[in-house]
């Protein structure tokens, strides 16, 4: 189907659904082009800042210049985060936590993430070592094995329910209906757990998770919490599925499952992209483009033996020095180099060397974001998402 | 030998959008029934793989894959696989042949209308494997492919054929008659030639044979209406889907490819026509707030959700766009013994979060999914067409044509 739109956002992730639901409220025309759903379920759903220090703002003046956060700026950062909780909230799954404070969730392995703001289901996820942990379980539920977090915490127990099923979407099903979860709660009830916080792991379902939740704190009149699995994730689901749900009661038009095909260009001004895919290809035109396509997993960019190219527009890459340099004897260093790599931008988040006007990237396909050393993923992504968008919804 | 499933890197987006292995675990999941699997088959051997029959064909897999692997696609490839070399249950040769189904129910449509209800009936069917949960449509005599078979002026600028498929066909003829005339009320030179099914139950049923004579048939016949400057139409999304990627794609029919690229969801050219400004409608208000529940294969089809574009323009028209439940009846899929429970449960849960926004009615491009999802929800469910032309009926008289006149 051809459109035309003040914005046309390429990429269906954190920064690009973010990038949308702003310029939406701005009231401008948009349309999100997608090759696929995000691979949210790989995700905690939880949005991590800053990982180094207890203010996540405050460590952001110790990053290196080039750095997006520094780019954003802390008041576009904040209000970025703001409007991402409220957004979710709306969407029935509100965010718990503090900008200005990390706090900790519990991985299926029985150690601590850090991380900043949390959905509600994992508000008391963050406990002290002393108290009693009671970690619930399902029958033969795959990939999740409650001994690795009792052997690590002695004042902890554990017990298993028969769902029935045993995957996490199974389940996750399963506890949207009444019988099954009055079953549940009765069941625990009757267990005589010791007082202390109560662990679940995050399969307390999908559409109605928060209401699942509530109900199950109130009928025990416990701290419970969920701790997120091994994919597919149902935090990092639910996380996707209330973006999606926000963008679509803003009248944004999504384009899924489909590639752009080719490009047209007028000067300095990106006027349309074509997309391919079953059928008539979609000629989607736009007063203004971003690109959020995300980093090489996600396809944004693309690396061969001796260079690395941008996907959609073939924008110039940065890469860090020569591939040889790259080599690290510790392997478990933080920070390898190409994590530096990726599209440089200048205060605008246009692309640099690009000679083009009316294109912003965000996302982590920026240069020098290194999500994984910094500890950032979410909350980078959100804020360039937001920043970039402000930029652009002026223009078009 | 495809090898899209090399692409997969197991991220599992789409077990985590599959409607079938979320309730039925005998059904492993489209990445191991799809990529996974894929590697342990060769074209040589006989499939053995029993439970991929299982897979309803909703490609929200495919939609939701970000590689490029196309799981549903690969499992469908093993579907006609394993129905080619293993007995087919009754069950799905029935399925398979709802076009010659419909033709014989349509003419005893009196008496079919009245024995479908009977518990005897019921009994018989379920010995035959076919499920009974839900009550059957009815059928008419009074069939669109016995209907006047074209409308609007023959000088229009605009002409195009309508593929009714065979619900609107069979079981609501008199919508397919009105779409025919609203077509022809926007200055459109509207043709509804001769035309078999899609192609896609047999194809769903392990029947490629089958599938690919109903496609043959309709390509020839719609590439020559289509060389002389028609554009195809259809309104149910499984037909526009079987058209436009099944053509070119698994059926290898001789002018697929034209076919593909020429075929229209209803909404999608009436927008185009309103983007051409061939027609400048005014929108009549609608006061009601309705469930837009997105059929499967509207969102495989890729265009967006061209339907939810005309309700923004409907004033008083309040739309809630639901596009994360498979209905579970997947055309005949449901119908079968086999994933009756399967359907029963998809159905309870996309019907839960209709009722959960409380709307005076739901609204869906697919006739199965408002078959079942009424059913479920007790809420009445309408064709968004039905909206559009309710709106436009009376919007139409005060606007100006640049198309031919009717």
């Amino acid at each position: 189907m051809n459109g035309t739109y003040d914005v046309v956002i390429i990429g269906g992730g954190m920064s690009g659904m973010m990038a949308a639901v702003a310029l939406a409220d701005m009231g401008r025309k948009v349309a999100v082009v997608s090759r696929g759903d995000p691979v949210c379920c790989l995700s905690t759903g939880c949005i991590d800042v800053l990982a180094a220090g207890n203010d996540p703002l405050e460590g952001i003046g110790s990053l290196p210049d080039n750095h997006p956060y520094r780019l954003v700026g802390e008041d576009t950062l904040k209000a970025s985060l703001e409007m991402f909780r409220t957004v979710m909230s709306e969407e029935r799954g509100a965010y718990v936590g503090d900008v200005h404070a990390n706090r900790r969730i519990l991985t299926p392995l029985g150690r601590h993430k850090i991380t900043c703001l949390v959905p509600v289901t994992m508000e008391f996820a963050d406990f002290h070592s002393d108290e009693y942990i009671h970690v619930i379980s399902f029958n033969e539920m795959k990939d999740f094995y409650p001994n690795y977090i009792t052997s690590r915490y002695k004042n902890s127990g554990c017990s298993i329910f028969d769902a029935g099923v045993s995957t996490t979407m199974s389940i996750a099903e399963r506890f949207e209906n009444r019988q099954f979860l009055e079953e549940f709660i009765s069941w625990l009830k009757g267990l005589d757990i010791p007082e202390g916080r109560i662990a679940i792991p995050a399969v307390l379902g999908m559409h109605f998770a928060v209401n699942v939740y509530n109900e199950i704190s109130a009928e025990l009149g416990r701290k419970v919490f969920e701790i997120p699995t091994l994919p597919p994730s149902m935090p990092g689901l639910r996380l996707f599925d209330g973006l999606k749900n926000a963008l679509l009661k803003r009248g944004v038009n999504l384009y899924w499952g489909k590639e752009i095909y080719s490009v047209e260009k007028s000067g300095s001004q990106i006027e349309a992209v074509t997309l391919a895919g079953a059928g008539r290809s979609a000629r989607v035109q736009g007063n203004a483009f971003i690109l959020a396509t995300g980093s090489f997993v996600s396809g944004g960019l693309h690396a061969s033996m001796d260079a690395a190219t941008e996907t959609a527009f073939d924008l110039p890459v940065y890469l860090p020095g020569k591939r040889e340099s790259w080599f690290n004897d510790d392997f478990f260093a933080p920070g390898h180099a190409i994590e530096k790599s990726g599209i440089c931008v200048d205060q605008s988040f246009r692309p640099v060397d690009s000679r083009i006007e009316n294109l912003f990237v965000c996302g982590s396909i920026l240069a020098f974001s290194e999500v994984m050393k910094y500890g950032c993923g979410h909350g980078m992504a959100i804020a360039t998402g937001v920043a970039a968008a402000n930029v652009c919804g002026e223009l078009a | 030998m495809n090898l899209d499933f090399q692409h997969c890197i197991r991220c599992t987006i789409c077990v985590a959008n599959c409607p079938v292995s979320r309730v039925n675990p005998d059904f492993p999941g489209p990445k191991q029934a799809g990529p996974d699997a894929e590697r342990f088959r060769s074209d040589d051997e006989t499939s053995i793989d029993k439970w991929i029959r299982l897979c309803s064909q909703c490609k929200r897999c495919e939609v939701s894959c970000p590689y490029g692997v196309n799981p549903a696609q690969i499992i469908l490839r093993e579907q006609v696989q394993y129905g080619g070399k293993h007995f087919r249950p009754l069950a799905s040769r029935v399925f398979a042949n709802n076009y010659w189904l419909g033709a014989v129910n349509s003419v005893i449509a009196p008496i079919v209308n009245r024995l479908a209800p009977m518990k005897l009936t019921k009994r018989i069917l379920n010995v035959f494997g076919i499920s009974t949960y839900l009550p059957f449509p009815r059928f008419h005599i009074h069939t669109l492919s016995r209907s006047w078979r074209w409308k609007g002026h023959r000088k229009s600028r605009k002409k195009v054929v309508f593929f009714y498929g065979c619900f609107l066909n069979y079981n609501r003829p008199d919508l397919g008659r009105d779409v025919r005339d609203f077509l022809a009320s926007l200055g459109v030179r509207v043709i509804m030639p001769r035309q078999v099914c899609c192609g896609l139950p047999a194809l769903g049923n392990g029947d490629i044979e089958t599938a690919r004579k109903f496609a043959r048939k309709n390509a020839r016949i719609l590439a020559g209406y289509i060389d002389r400057g028609y554009d195809v139409i259809y309104t149910c999304t499984s037909c526009g889907l079987a058209l436009t990627q099944d053509y070119p794609g698994i059926l290898e029919v001789p002018h697929g490819r034209k076919v593909s690229e020429n075929s229209y969801n209803l909404h999608e050219y009436v927008l185009k026509l309103m983007e051409e400004h061939y027609i400048e409608p005014v929108f009549e208000p609608f006061h009601r707030r309705v469930a837009y529940h997105i059929p499967c294969h509207l969102r495989a089809l890729g265009i967006g959700y061209p339907a939810a574009g005309l309700f923004e323009k409907i004033p008083g028209l309040e739309v809630v766009i639901l596009e994360d439940n498979c209905c579970g009846l997947s055309g005949s899929y449901g119908f079968k013994r086999s994933n009756e429970d399967t359907a029963v449960r998809l159905g309870i849960t996309a019907a839960r979060a209709i009722k959960d926004i409380d709307p005076d009615m739901l609204v869906s491009d697919c006739g199965a999914c408002r078959m079942q999802l009424a059913h479920f929800s007790g809420i009445p469910a309408v064709d968004p067409s039905e909206i559009l032309i309710k709106s436009l009926k009376e919007g139409l008289k005060g606007s100006r044509f640049q198309g031919g006149k009717n």
